[in-house]
């Protein structure tokens, strides 16, 4: 079942368009990841799919029907920022969320324990770390346990012990079977708790799909012939193997490829010396997530 | 749940415990030391706190501070904004709607407060400075009570209208202000008579005359105003064309 069907949004602000026409479904049970630069899109997608944005066009549907208050109260969404009232303390700002909600007042202790709030829960909100901040807005997000929970840069301004903490509590979450939307800019975290994931760049979508096939590291093999060989056999050597794609020319005369899957670098030098070809050098060159990342939003 | 949501915000908030008790010593203060006012050499003095004229002169006294309960309504709106709250209850399952109903609702509340601190003063002092017994304390209260609420009802929706539309406190508060006390009578300047009586700060006015109008009216000859009967009417249209104007803004607009 989908979730959340976005179909050919488009946001202006002003002149600047935000969103190019962006269509995404986001299926029951997977942790869907919106990744992107800043100033990509996610946020203007999130808002509209919460319903505090007006799309230029295009629509947005919740569990298949029209955004509505009853479908607002099966997700548990945090947009950009923690917005609450600042003289207020934690748990009176979670009681006006309950209360909006409609969502049990139990859950109320619950989500500050679940956060590591319950402590400095009588403290007002305005006296909080960023950190405290964004934790409170995390435990907002589960009153009254919602099937659905949108997190916008859930991390920001997390220390590295927070961001560990989320990340495992978002997997946890996403074990017990709800469905998470996480948008973020950061690929690491994206890649470790992610199944699917979207690439926004520039208002549109770049690539969409499962994580291991738009995030696969795929390494590249730099190859050398010995220096009195002629550099064009390798190439054209390299051009017969179906099983060996994107072949370019490397600096120094090297020529760089990508073996296909399950190929070992040994079968290729095999293949090359069989063709009468002896290799100087093999090299493997690992890719980066960073360079497939980049390679996607370039 | 509405009302339980906008009381948790309210009660905390020390502004607006600020507001209300300076609205209530304001009025009452103001009450106290109008009887020590010296006309021809006499002291007003107990006449002024006789009833049943007390009620009328209260509520047109009253009546000014409406704009105090008015800034603090437009504090209580663009704090949400600036807070960012009401983009998170839209959020968490309000709709637009549901947002001006929290704030109709809070504009009820403070109206109440209103007619309770009217009440209260109006009996304070009719009762400890009455001489004659033979006039009852509730003659003309209902009537004067019922016109200063419809009247706070009025402003307040006026109030939230500057609110919803401009976002900041400062600019907001001071908008309103200039509106009701230099702009609307700029625009009126040039406007005939039987027609700017239609307008929304001089209909909320007719709802609570000046006391000494009927000796004004022998000098300048009688007012165009609207009676107070013809005003409660035009006042609740124009409090629920504002409110409505208000739902669109936020209807229509990117929180």
């Amino acid at each position: 079942m989908a979730i959340l069907e976005i179909e050919n949004l488009s946001k202006n602000y002003g002149s600047t368009q935000a969103l190019k026409g962006l269509s995404l479904t986001v299926e029951a049970g997977s942790v869907y990841g919106l990744l992107g630069p800043n100033g990509s899109g996610k946020t203007t997608t999130l808002g509209i799919a919460l319903g505090v944005l007006q799309p230029s066009g295009g629509t947005a549907r919740w569990f298949g029907g029209q955004i509505s208050s009853a479908s607002k109260r099966r997700v548990g969404a945090l947009l950009e920022t923690p917005n609450f009232f600042p003289y207020l303390s934690a748990r009176q700002n979670l009681q006006i969320a309950a209360d909006v909600k409609g969502a049990d007042p139990v859950t109320i202790t619950e989500a500050l324990e679940i956060t590591g709030l319950a402590a400095r829960q009588h403290d007002a909100f305005r006296g909080y770390s960023l950190g405290m901040k964004q934790r409170l807005a995390l435990a907002s997000t589960l009153l009254g346990r919602p099937e659905v929970l949108v997190l916008d840069e859930p991390t920001n301004g997390l220390d590295p012990q927070g961001i560990a903490e989320v990340r495992s509590l978002v997997l946890r979450l996403a074990a017990e079977g709800k469905t998470i939307i996480l948008a973020s800019h950061l690929l690491d975290e994206i890649e470790k708790v992610c199944t699917h994931v979207a690439v926004l760049q520039r208002g549109e979508l770049r690539a969409a799909g499962p994580v291991s096939d738009i995030l696969a590291v795929a390494d590249r093999i730099v190859l050398r012939l010995a220096p009195n060989a002629a550099p064009a056999a390798l190439l054209e050597a390299l051009g017969g193997f179906s099983w060996v794609t994107d072949v370019r020319p490397e600096p120094a005369g090297g020529v760089s490829a990508v073996l296909g899957p399950g190929r070992q670098p040994a079968e290729l030098n095999q293949a090359l010396f069989l063709q009468g070809l002896v290799l100087n050098s093999l090299e493997v060159r690992h890719r980066s997530l960073e360079t497939q990342f980049l390679e996607l939003t370039k | 749940m509405l009302v339980r949501a906008e009381l948790r915000k309210l009660l905390p908030y020390r502004t607006v415990w600020i507001v209300l008790v300076l609205f209530a010593g304001l009025l009452a203060f103001f009450v106290s030391v109008g009887g020590n006012v010296t006309i021809n050499g006499q002291t007003v003095g107990n006449s002024l706190y006789a009833f049943p004229g007390l009620w009328t002169k209260l509520t047109y006294v009253a009546s000014y501070f409406h704009l105090l309960l008015g800034i603090l309504l437009i504090i209580l709106i663009t704090d949400e904004f600036q807070f960012r709250t009401f983009r998170q209850q839209l959020i968490d399952g309000l709709s637009p709607a549901g947002l001006i109903q929290g704030k109709l609702i809070v504009s009820g509340l403070l109206t109440l407060f209103g007619m309770l601190v009217l009440l209260l003063v109006g009996l304070y002092f009719g009762l400890t400075h009455t001489t004659d017994s033979s006039t009852s304390a509730t003659e003309g209260l209902f009537d004067a009570l019922l016109r200063y609420g419809v009247q706070a009802l009025g402003y307040l929706s006026l109030a939230a209208l500057f609110g919803f539309l401009i976002r900041k406190s400062g600019p907001a508060i001071l908008l309103f202000l200039l509106y009701s006390w230099v702009i609307e009578p700029l625009l009126r300047l040039p406007i005939a008579d039987h027609i700017d009586r239609y307008f929304p700060t001089k209909v909320f006015s007719s709802l609570t005359p000046n006391p000494t109008q009927a000796i004004l009216e022998t000098m300048t000859g009688p007012t165009s105003a609207l009676s107070a009967t013809q005003a409660v009417p035009l006042t609740l249209a124009y409090a629920a064309l504002f409110w409505l104007l208000s739902y669109l803004l936020l209807r229509h607009r990117d929180l």
